[in-house]
């Protein structure tokens, strides 16, 4: 990735504004945001690359919180490149999924092997027992429309 | 024509032509194939490997937006073709490649109901379809073996119960949940049908309820025409060529088709000679081409001497209402794919106000990316800082969507055109999208979303979150080539074959006269089969150039 030591420092200060430390969770910086995680992301997307150098290279008057809201309001994509790399690179880190219980997208053929409804269900039994909620299709009578266009 | 498999290499005349290798276009070539004919799709996309759809990659929720959006205009990937939207509501959404969008559907394999064939006799709207749900259901049941169909048999929702050749898939915590909340309210629900295998089948491996069946799946247990049709056809002598856009339909001077011209991937032309053409390239790509495909003969585009071509669009508006709930309901898991579905309000009852329904159905809500996405707009305070770990503790895993198909009727103002300055890569002008709600598609959406909060309310959701209509939602491609009996107000008839053109056919969703409230690919892919047959069963009698 082209991102040198200075900009990878600016992400990980604004990351942190985004996904900071709270609520029992780490902050950004503190799962290598700015090194394995912002690779991770721009791997994946390097679409994203270009908005999000916007974004740190804009110059700002105040702390790291100021120039995210400059961002938001004066860069809306960088912002939401920002965003997306902030948080994307923090939740495909390990212990973040591990601390938030999120295991992924993963395959488990056993989940299939036996289903777990069928029409003995109570609930299920209950729907079939109110009968049929379709209209039939119209008598022949009713067909002779049958074919026509609406005026 | 009688069929003569072995030819229609690139310098030989086809005996068919197939435009688009689809839903319908694999039904289509598989069939003609067996039957002997000499078949020549042409795609313009290419294969997926299934390894590269990016379910099983770490960087899923990242990948998923972009590179694997159903929209093309996000995607922009060479193989696709842009759209102009600026004029329409909702934006279509589609794949280029082998398989076409069933690579990236949902596989929510929903028949059509009996009053959706006849919308006119029995609302006083629209129109009637040229057969009834009874003679289109052998070949529903048909193709449901083909596509691997998951589901419970006995939904009263309709007239036989919709027996499916595989079990259903597990509704899961989440469909539990969904289920008891209209089980209170006295309300249908069913385990969905989907064209997932519940069990190995054919090509197709069992679901593991991975939950990324709208990027592909990458393992092989949903059903995509690239597994389920495309070897088997390849196996019968059907001929593929991928890479092959098609930018018009030639004609001789007895008004019928002779061909196509088409662009390879290096913008090479080329033509493919054919005694038969056949059309399966979405309700948007269709008229696209016969709107193309001018001609001195067919000033107003091919097959249009009803002006109907492009005219009538459809893309089933689509809303809803995520609910979230105090108890961890593993949220993420699939498949994604419908959980269950409802069919309570899908028939007319004028007293709300408006005519005809909507499906619902539970879809889940995905990892904590997804999550975020439901907070745009929102400010900086509310979406991060300590409010992001707040919001994902109290909503991964612990909520779900009730997603709204409505239904809308077949308007002239909603059409595909041409654009007059956009174009795809080969310099091929774009399709336009000219697409508003009626008064009667929006009455229906507030009904509908009402009833979602209250279903949600009485399931013990703490908190709904509504999405009104989304913009990225037109997966349903229907109505731009009307099948009609009248060649003064419709494009083809009742078998696909143009009026106006007795060797074109149109086999996709651009010949439904109505959108139902219901996924639409179950009815394209039993219409295209109705449709080939009758051309294979009468091919001693098909006109063909000399």
């Amino acid at each position: 990735m082209t991102f040198d030591a200075v900009q990878r420092a600016a992400f990980a200060a604004l990351a942190d504004v985004l996904v900071p430390a709270a609520e029992g969770m780490p902050a950004a910086s503190e799962v290598d945001i700015a090194g394995a995680g912002l690779d991770r992301v721009l791997r994946a997307r390097p679409d994203l690359e270009a908005p999000l150098a916007r974004v740190l290279a804009m110059r700002t008057v105040g702390d790291a919180m100021e120039q995210v809201r400059g961002a938001q309001r004066d860069d809306p994509v960088g912002f939401e490149a920002l965003a997306l790399a902030a948080t994307a690179g923090y939740y495909t880190d390990g212990r973040v999924r591990e601390l938030i219980g999120y295991p992924g997208q993963t395959y488990d053929a056993s989940r299939v092997r036996e289903p777990d409804i069928d029409a003995s269900d109570p609930m299920l039994r209950r729907v079939a027992a109110r009968g049929p909620i379709y209209r039939p299709t119209p008598s022949a009578g009713t067909r002779a429309a049958a074919g026509s266009r609406a005026g | 024509m009688v069929g003569s498999n072995g030819r229609g290499g690139p310098d030989e005349v086809a005996d068919v032509v197939i435009v688009g290798a689809g839903a319908s276009g694999s039904v289509a070539a598989l069939r003609l194939a067996r039957a002997g004919f000499a078949v020549t799709c042409l795609e313009q996309g290419d294969y997926v490997d299934p390894s590269q759809f990016p379910g099983d990659k770490l960087e899923f929720e990242l990948l998923a937006p972009k590179t694997w959006h159903p929209n093309p205009n996000v995607r922009g990937l060479a193989d696709d073709y842009p759209c102009e939207t600026s004029e329409s509501d909702v934006n279509p959404l589609m794949w280029s490649g082998v398989g076409g969008s069933t690579v990236l559907w949902a596989a929510h394999w929903v028949r059509m109901l009996p009053s959706d064939f006849r919308v006119r006799s029995l609302d006083g709207v629209a129109d009637d379809w040229p057969f009834t749900y009874e003679e289109l259901l052998p070949f529903y049941q048909e193709v449901e073996k083909e596509f691997a169909v998951s589901g419970l048999g006995g939904d009263p929702a309709y007239p036989d119960g919709a027996e499916m050749p595989l079990p259903p898939l597990p509704i899961g915590k989440v469909g539990r949940k969904g289920a008891e909340g209209l089980d209170k309210l006295g309300w249908h629900w069913w385990p969905g049908p989907n064209a997932i295998a519940s069990r190995a089948f054919g090509n197709l491996h069992a679901c593991g309820l991975r939950g990324t069946c709208l990027t592909g799946c990458p393992d092989k247990a949903k059903a995509s025409t690239d597994l389920t049709h495309w070897p088997a056809a390849l196996d019968a002598g059907a001929r593929l060529v991928t890479g092959a856009r098609v930018r018009e339909i030639t004609v001789n001077g007895d008004g019928l088709a002779t061909g196509v011209i088409y662009v390879d991937r290096t913008g090479r032309e080329h033509r493919q000679a054919a005694q038969v053409v056949i059309v399966c390239a979405n309700g948007v790509g269709t008229p696209r081409l016969l709107l193309l495909s001018k001609s001195s003969r067919f000033a107003d585009g091919l097959a249009n001497s009803s002006g109907l071509v492009g005219k009538r669009l459809m893309m089933h508006p689509y809303a809803a209402v995520v609910g979230f709930y105090d108890e961890p309901l593993e949220s993420w898991l699939g498949p994604a794919g419908q959980i269950i579905h409802s069919l309570q309000f899908y028939e007319t009852d004028e007293s709300r106000g408006f005519v005809r329904g909507a499906k619902w159905q539970i879809m889940p809500t995905g990892g904590p990316l997804g999550l975020r996405s439901g907070y745009g707009g929102a400010p900086l305070e509310d979406r991060f800082g300590p409010a992001l770990h707040r919001n994902l503790r109290e909503q991964l895993g612990r909520g779900f969507e009730w997603g709204l198909i409505a239904e809308d009727l077949p308007e002239e103002s909603n059409y595909v055109t041409l654009d007059t300055t956009l174009s795809d890569t080969d310099g091929v002008p774009a399709p336009k999208i000219v697409y508003r709600n009626s008064d009667n598609t929006r009455a229906m959406l507030d009904f509908h979303l009402a009833r979602a909060h209250e279903a949600h309310a009485v399931s013990g959701a703490h908190k709904t979150v509504e999405t009104k209509l989304m913009r990225d939602c037109g997966w349903h491609l229907m109505g731009t080539c009307l099948m009609g009996n009248d060649p003064a107000t419709s494009v083809v008839d009742q078998w696909g074959r143009a009026h106006d053109v007795p060797n074109l056919y149109i086999y996709d969703g651009s010949v439904f006269p109505t959108s139902a409230g219901a996924n639409p690919t179950a009815t394209i892919a039993a219409v295209a089969l109705r449709c080939v047959k009758h051309l294979i069963e009468t091919r001693q009698n098909q006109e063909v150039p000399a």
